[in-house]
């Protein structure tokens, strides 16, 4: 898979290749990515997992072009369907979030408006998506005989969507409003047309998440990207919230990329994981062969410091240190003042992320060509 | 793991109730109370760990904060070693409350900004007058800062120069420098990364060990509380719903809740599959809690009864208290086999 060039039939929607981004702060450049490498392809989940500051997050938004003033991108593309994200005005960017790419964060509170009901704020979305906009979408790219591969495959997803039609000879408002309801329903809120009228402050963090993940899905969007959307809820409400997104997947949300740093939920809902650590990606595998046969030294420490239930441990294995200071990155591995199979070529070289067995890929000199046979058998 | 021998009693809370009042209006008349403890039941056995569950804002930290004595409890008893400590005042007080050490959650917030660590791990000994003078004050700090994995260097820095695990070592310290009996972990390890909440809680383990402590652990998570616990208490909207070892917590629950909790929990292994009881709706507020049993309104199990009248937290083996009517039969809410990787 590696360096293979993006082609529409290879089932690959989102390209990130060699991503470099660094923060300018007072106290010097933040090496925040450092070659961030991975694809999500057509309907499927990837897990982005990893502890917090490894640059999870600044991956997610350097996707959408959300990041701070203060970070740029130093090197790298971000390919969608082939486009490069990076190169394209803040127009058309503003055109690919509304339709393509819905991005829900970790906490609602903060990105719903306070002073807005639902309804309003649902609304504003769904005018987006209202179906005489829809129909014009479909008539334009017809007439221009442009009908390429992404665009038919947008449009067919609005015609799956499972949301009753709403007859276009109702007025606007009310198309709006039984858009809006359906949406909420979707995402399983008890009382649809009460929650309109509710301002955010009187829902639950659990009804507000459902409400964010109702804006997201009322675009179809072609990509979801989830930034720790169950961290800030409780147990029972997050066993809620996995159950919906799992109802979902496959059935509205095409591509997921899910960020969190519980392994609980990456077991639960991905079809596929990158482990993060300080900027790099030190693993990608299918999510069963992850958990069966981590290889990444930092992969395999973090399974093993974490207490599971159901498996009693007398003592929790630590990875020694903390987390490395960005501005001042290790040198070679960034993982190897850290690491307990640390060699000479670990300081000096940083590894690439290379194939190691069927769809699993591993950054770490440990499995490089020359040492292969000796440690993996 | 060596059997220990947990048979005395250090701390017994009984029917403990914090009510805050909600006063509002012109006249400042009290409304309604947030009832953020409403009955809870919980004994601590000398040497144990006991684990204290609960969703947010179900009230593990007001439990916590009353023990200690930073808020007084509208009702019901903490009795510390055979005596009521709510009546206590004055020197009686502050004598009992030097054998009790708490950690908070947030080690950015429990350190003054503006004080050495010195001053910090100091400052109590002299305080309760634990030390003869400040050359063995320090020689105690010194001692303790060692043992919580840090150096003698450390003690001459400010807060803001230490990471999150660092500074989490630095108020385990300070907990330890009145020699407590009863150490009263209140979330330790939910500011920190996991590969650093593996550490503070192995150190807590020696910890433990090596100076014969007591904990009561307060955590949301049940993987963290499985891993420490020898019982456990789960509550629910400020009351006990279940008490038990740790095995029967989470192999034989007895109480619904505890079962759709721990049901809820996603466990890393992709190859497990099993059923889960999914709770609807979200915890009722604290100021107005359902009449009779306050989880009648998320149980599938309820009936006419469950609110009408509300369950006691009863006997139902040794060691084993749950508060519900009915004695219901309950699958293991996790399953018995092995998880995918193994250390």
């Amino acid at each position: 898979m590696t360096g293979k060039p993006y082609n529409s039939k290879s089932g690959v929607l989102l390209q990130v290749d060699n991503l470099r981004l660094n923060f300018h702060t007072y106290a010097g450049e933040v090496k925040a990515l450092d070659g961030v490498t991975f694809t999500v392809k057509e309907d499927e989940v990837l897990g982005l997992v990893g502890e917090s500051g490894c640059g999870k997050s600044v991956t997610a938004l350097a996707i959408v072009r959300l990041l701070p003033e203060n970070a740029y991108v130093a090197e790298g593309k971000i390919l969608l369907e082939g486009q490069n994200l990076l190169n394209i005005s803040q127009n058309e960017m503003r055109k690919i979030r509304a339709h393509k790419i819905a991005m829900v964060f970790q906490d609602p509170t903060t990105f719903l408006n306070p002073v807005l009901t639902i309804g309003e704020q649902l609304e504003e979305v769904v005018l987006l998506t209202t179906p005489d906009r829809l129909t014009r979408v479909t008539t334009a790219s017809e007439q221009s005989g442009d009908l390429g591969s992404g665009n038919e495959k947008w449009i067919k997803r609005r015609e799956d969507a499972t949301r009753p039609q709403t007859s276009p000879e109702l007025p606007r408002s009310e198309r709006k409003k039984a858009a809006s309801v359906d949406v909420l329903k979707q995402v399983r809120l008890p009382d649809p047309l009460r929650t309109l009228g509710q301002y955010p402050h009187e829902l639950s963090g659990g009804m507000r998440q459902r409400c964010m993940i109702a804006m997201a899905l009322v675009r179809n969007p072609i990509l979801f990207i989830a930034d720790e959307i169950t961290t800030a809820l409780d147990v029972t409400v997050q066993a809620q919230i996995l159950e919906l997104l799992r109802e979902l997947k496959h059935k509205l949300i095409g591509s997921t990329l899910l960020i969190t740093h519980d392994l609980g939920v990456v077991a639960e809902l991905c079809d596929r994981v990158a482990v993060m650590y300080a900027g790099n990606i030190v693993e990608i595998a299918e999510v069963n062969e992850l958990f069966a046969k981590p290889l990444h030294p930092y992969t395999q420490g973090l399974m093993r410091a974490i207490p599971i239930v159901g498996r009693p441990l007398e003592r929790l294995e630590t990875i020694q240190g903390s987390v490395p200071d960005l501005i001042h990155p290790p040198s070679g591995c960034r993982f190897h003042p850290r690491c307990p199979f640390v060699f000479e070529k670990c300081r000096v070289e940083k590894p690439q992320l290379l194939d190691a067995g069927e769809e699993h890929k591993v950054a770490c000199h440990l499995y490089g060509e020359k040492n292969h046979d000796a440690n993996c058998t | 793991m060596e059997k220990k021998i947990m048979t005395q009693t250090v701390l017994e809370v009984k029917d403990l109730k914090k009510w805050f009042p909600i006063s509002g209006g012109l006249l400042g008349r009290v409304g309604g109370f947030v009832k953020a403890v409403d009955g809870v039941n919980i004994e601590i056995k000398e040497g144990e760990t006991f684990g204290l569950v609960g969703e947010s804002g179900s009230g593990k930290t007001t439990v916590a904060r009353c023990i200690i004595g930073l808020l007084e409890p509208t009702a019901g008893q903490i009795i510390f070693r055979g005596q009521d400590i709510t009546k206590l005042k004055g020197m009686p007080l502050t004598r009992t409350r030097r054998r009790l050490g708490i950690v908070f959650q947030d080690p950015y917030a429990s350190l003054d900004p503006r004080q050495t660590i010195k001053s910090a791990l100091t400052e109590p000994m002299t305080y309760h007058k634990i030390v003869a003078s400040e050359e063995d004050a320090l020689r105690v700090a010194k001692n303790l800062i060692q043992r919580v994995g840090l150096n003698e260097d450390h003690l001459y820095r400010f807060p803001h120069e230490f990471s999150g695990g660092q500074r989490q070592r630095i108020a385990v310290a300070r907990a330890l420098t009145t020699s407590p009996e009863v150490m009263i972990l209140d979330e330790p390890t939910s500011f920190l990364d996991v590969s650093v909440q593996a550490q503070i809680l192995n150190l807590l383990s020696d910890l433990q060990d090596e100076l014969n402590l007591t904990y009561l652990f307060i955590s949301h998570n049940l993987s963290v509380i499985e891993h420490v616990s020898d019982r456990v208490g789960v509550m629910y909207l400020g009351a006990t719903m279940e008490t038990a070892d740790k095995d029967t917590i989470y192999r034989r629950p007895e109480h619904p809740y505890t079962h759709a909790l721990i049901s809820a929990l996603p466990i890393p292994n992709p190859a497990l599959k099993r059923e889960r009881a999914v709770l609807s709706g979200d915890i009722p507020s604290p100021v107005n809690i359902p009449s009779g049993c306050r989880f009648r309104t998320r149980c599938s199990y309820s009936t006419g009864y469950c609110a009408e009248k509300e369950p006691l937290l009863s006997a139902r083996d040794l060691g084993h208290a749950v508060s519900c009517h009915y004695n219901l039969r309950l699958s293991s809410p996790i399953p018995l086999t092995e998880p995918a990787y193994k250390t």
